[in-house]
């Protein structure tokens, strides 16, 4: 029984999602991933052959890009000829160098909502085809010029069990900053995108007011509790901390909890204020295959390659109807799921991109102390 | 001659594709010396850099007084313990960052070994903060370089014949004397190098100080990888980069001088 | 004064043994983690397991150990090679352009790695060299030759010149005098370098993450490329193992090796 907003995964708990989830091998292979309600045969199912063909697909490594592997690059292999070659990790300046030098080697990359903004002001992707890639299966905002959603995230507050017992931790943004009513150290990410709207929302902005943000207003609120945060940079160190007790709360991205909760750690996190933010497919610019790219990037959001990789990550498809293929057990986890997605507010990435530098400089000044 | 294939090598291989990034720094986003101008009024610019080199020279600093002793028992002593010895200094290289700094957690965080070690000997009565901060970082950093300082020391200090020291004592200097006198000064070439070495690659530093590091640890080397990375402008990291090089060529210069006058 | 003379070895003891624990207790933590029944690291671990020595015998981690094994012994030798004739040049007096010889090549230290990835990525680009082997044993030579030459260099500033001139004087021919003469007395200083390249290449990140490729792939990029996810005790076993593998290496040298004037 989950009461509104509150997922609390005690792996006591042998009802709750965590202990189904232990039973499960998240990466057996395609045939493991259709262990849920049978998937539906892809309705595009490819007719065109690019036999011959080979494209390179470029993502952020380990589960992650298995799972995208799995989901959408083996089917589309399968089903039309082509050869799809994994390399990696995302290496934004690498891509900066390779397509200002012409003929990328890389065809297609997950990059972040920023760079994605970034990218098309720095002309780095081919524009989407739309007569090939299906953009009636995405909600609009995931339907980019240059790029096509790939999966939702978010970021969430989360406290330890332990720490807190299921009703007594933090809910919302600003309950991180009470550090009265709710001791210890905390965590946020080293990073300022994210950080200066949770401080924000925290201080009481509602989210219709967040942007353009208010830097000054952000800091100060930070400022309170400058000292009792611990920061991560790496998404793994945000599951360490949480685990090892070294923090008893803070932000932490969805995926990751999800992880931790599976890997038996005593997690909760709260989907009031959750901060959603979109990873994108694109096309570099001077791809040697641009049509076949275009093809990948369409079989992506089918609802059947959707499915299979939320399964396996906990991240939130951007085709809607993938929901109905998806186990329900980790639909608690997700940021699309419609009540989740009512408290939702997502990032607006693009007056990021344009505010980058003067951001930056400001954070780290911040920083600095 | 000897030097050629090295230059041609470094000069093909480095130089020119490197000499034309940095020729950005003149031409990035628009011709003209603004880059350097914007560096030197940004105080964000300054201060970091100064902080990049008082934590290269804090590391320099511990990584010498650490090495020297240690380089000193590697060259005196038996083939046996200074295998041994040679082993035990490179062995930070056979395990990857990102597991070290989870080790370095380990130790140092405030529910960590260290501590509890430290609390529970009763010398203080409650956790120090060890991680998160400069001192997390120098000591990881530390540990990273210690190999950079004790090799060219000990290499070195093999070639100090213990005629010199035996002939001090027995003209009568104490042994104070005869170390400060006959042995560190030879062994000078060593300090210097190991020291130039260990302080030039820590300025380069910048995923140690993400991991290790507190909020206000971060180095000059993230901020070019940031730009040049995340936000794509190309000129005023090539203009650090410079500036880089040319204080990095003025201490070379320093050094040289140095080694010459304790000659 | 007979205190300095108990002092100084007691203290150098007491030194050498902090570094010995310094280097040696972060391992002994991702020696244990790697026994870890946990699939993320946390110490002290719930269990015991070897399922991550199981997990590093994958294609992926087993492939990857072989590039950086295939890639460094070349590199190291190329970078030692290259610094040793660049040192025996560069110290001949009135050597032209020594000052800015030497610049030159001390200059991959300085310059921040991901300038230099960038600069020698759009270089082996343009070259064919991109995603090869050959391009990363290139890549890390010219990343080493720093090292190799300032190593080098300062072993050769403390042999005696004159020795050199006394052999020639006897008749003995410059590559003999090299052979026999110079090059016996900067052993030290050749061997620290080649071993200085070999662990900068095995260790070496950012610049390996610009020119790799599915078909070059070193462990460093591997290790690295599972950003978004968590972080497993498989790491932690593959260092145990490196570890493992250096340790029987020193073992057999010490065996085998015995009689042979070390360094």
């Amino acid at each position: 029984m989950m009461s509104k907003g509150l997922l609390a995964v005690d792996s006591n708990d042998s009802t709750l999602p965590a202990a189904n989830l232990r039973r499960r091998t998240f990466l057996a292979g395609a045939g493991a991933a259709m262990a849920s309600a049978a998937l539906p045969i892809s309705a595009a199912a490819q007719t065109k052959t690019f036999s011959g063909r080979k494209l390179v697909y470029v993502s952020w490594g380990g589960v992650y890009q298995d799972s995208q592997k799995l989901a959408y690059c083996a089917p589309f292999a399968a089903e039309t000829g082509a050869r799809v070659i994994q390399d990696g990790p995302m290496n934004e300046a690498k891509v900066r160098t390779m397509v200002g030098a012409g003929s990328p080697e890389w065809d297609v990359c997950d990059v972040t909502d920023t760079f994605l903004f970034n990218g098309v002001t720095n002309n780095l992707f081919e524009k989407i085809d739309y007569q090939i890639v299906q953009k009636n299966k995405l909600a609009p905002d995931y339907a980019q010029d240059y790029g096509v959603g790939n999966c939702v995230w978010s970021y969430n507050v989360c406290y330890s069990t332990k720490a807190f017992s299921n009703s007594n931790g933090p809910k919302t943004w600003a309950d991180l900053f009470d550090l009265k009513r709710f001791p210890g150290k905390r965590m946020f990410r080293n990073r300022v995108y994210a950080t200066l709207e949770i401080a924000l929302l925290a201080d009481g902005v509602t989210a219709d007011k967040l942007y353009p943000l208010d830097v000054d207003r952000a800091l100060r609120k930070l400022d309170t509790i400058r000292d009792e945060i611990t920061w991560w940079n790496t998404p793994s160190q945000s599951q360490q901390f949480i685990t090892d007790g070294a923090v008893t709360c803070g932000v932490i991205q969805n995926g990751r909890a999800f992880d931790a909760a599976r890997k038996g750690a005593s997690i909760a996190i709260e989907w009031d204020q959750n901060l959603q933010s979109l990873d994108y497919l694109v096309v570099l610019r001077g791809s040697k295959d641009v049509e076949a790219a275009m093809h990948l990037l369409n079989r992506s959001i089918q609802e059947d390659a959707q499915a299979r990789f939320v399964n396996a990550t906990a991240y939130a498809p951007v085709n809607p109807g993938a929901f109905d293929y998806v186990d329900k057990p980790l639909q608690p986890w997700l940021p699309t799921q419609p009540e989740h997605a009512k408290l939702g507010i997502t990032m607006n990435a693009m007056w990021w991109n344009s505010q980058l530098e003067s951001l930056n400089e400001r954070w780290n000044k911040w920083r600095l102390g | 001659m000897l030097g050629l294939p090295a230059l041609a090598f470094v000069a093909g291989v480095f130089g020119i594709p490197v000499l034309l990034f940095l020729g950005k720094a003149f031409t990035d986003p628009s011709p003209g010396v603004q880059n350097f101008k914007l560096i030197a009024s940004d105080t964000l610019y300054v201060r970091v850099l100064w902080n990049t080199v008082v934590v290269s020279g804090a590391t320099t600093f511990f990584a010498l007084l650490l090495g020297y002793p240690f380089a000193y028992t590697l060259a005196n002593t038996s083939p046996r313990i200074r295998r041994l010895l040679i082993f035990v200094v490179l062995v930070p290289f056979w395990t990857s960052l990102l597991v070290r700094a989870f080790s370095w957690t380990v130790l140092l965080q405030p529910q960590g070994l260290i501590n509890a070690m430290l609390v529970g000997i009763g010398f203080v009565h409650k956790p120090i903060e060890l991680m998160f901060n400069r001192t997390g970082l120098l000591i990881g950093m530390v540990q990273m370089q210690l190999p950079f300082v004790v090799f060219p020391l000990y290499s070195v200090m093999t070639t100090i014949d213990p005629a010199y020291v035996r002939a001090a004592s027995g003209l009568g200097a104490s042994p104070v004397r005869s170390f400060w006198k006959i042995y560190f000064p030879l062994s000078m070439p060593g300090v210097l190098t190991g020291g130039l070495l260990v302080f030039v690659t820590s300025l380069g530093y910048f995923i140690t100080p993400a991991l290790l590091g507190g909020l206000r640890d971060f180095m000059i080397a993230q901020l070019i990888h940031d730009q040049v990375a995340d936000i794509g402008i190309w000129g005023v990291p090539a203009a650090l980069s410079i500036l880089l090089l040319a204080g990095t060529f003025a201490l070379f210069g320093l050094a040289k001088a140095a080694g010459v006058r304790t000659k | 004064m007979s205190n300095t003379h108990r002092i100084w070895p007691v203290a150098r003891g007491f030194v050498c043994g902090l570094v010995i624990v310094y280097m040696l207790v972060p391992l002994a933590i991702v020696v244990i983690i790697s026994f870890s029944s946990a699939p993320f690291l946390t110490f002290p671990p719930p269990g015991f397991s070897l399922q991550w020595y199981k997990a590093v015998l994958d294609p992926v981690w087993v492939d990857a150990l072989m590039t950086s094994a295939i890639v460094m012994v070349p590199a190291a030798s190329l970078a030692t090679t290259l610094g040793l004739g660049a040192a025996l040049a560069l110290q001949r007096p009135g050597f032209p352009f020594a000052g800015p010889l030497r610049s030159l090549l001390m200059s991959p230290l300085v310059v921040p790695v991901i300038v230099t990835g960038a600069a020698t990525y759009g270089l082996f680009r343009f070259l064919g060299l991109q995603g090869t082997r050959t391009g990363l044993v290139l890549a890390h030579a010219v990343l080493s030759i720093p090292y190799a030459l300032a190593t080098i260099s300062t072993s050769l500033q403390v042999v005696d010149p004159r020795l050199g001139q006394a052999a020639a004087s006897l008749g003995s021919a410059p590559l003999h005098t090299f052979f026999f003469v110079t090059f016996p007395m900067i052993r030290a200083g050749v061997f620290s370098s080649f071993l200085f390249s070999l662990v900068i290449s095995f260790d070496e990140l950012v610049v390996s993450l610009f020119i790799s490729s599915p078909e070059a792939r070193p462990i460093t990029v591997q290790m690295w490329s599972n950003i978004r996810g968590d972080v497993d005790p498989t790491i932690a076993a593959l260092a145990t193992l490196l570890f493992l593998f250096a340790l029987v290496v020193l073992l057999v040298e010490a065996v085998f090796g015995n009689g042979q004037a070390d360094k």
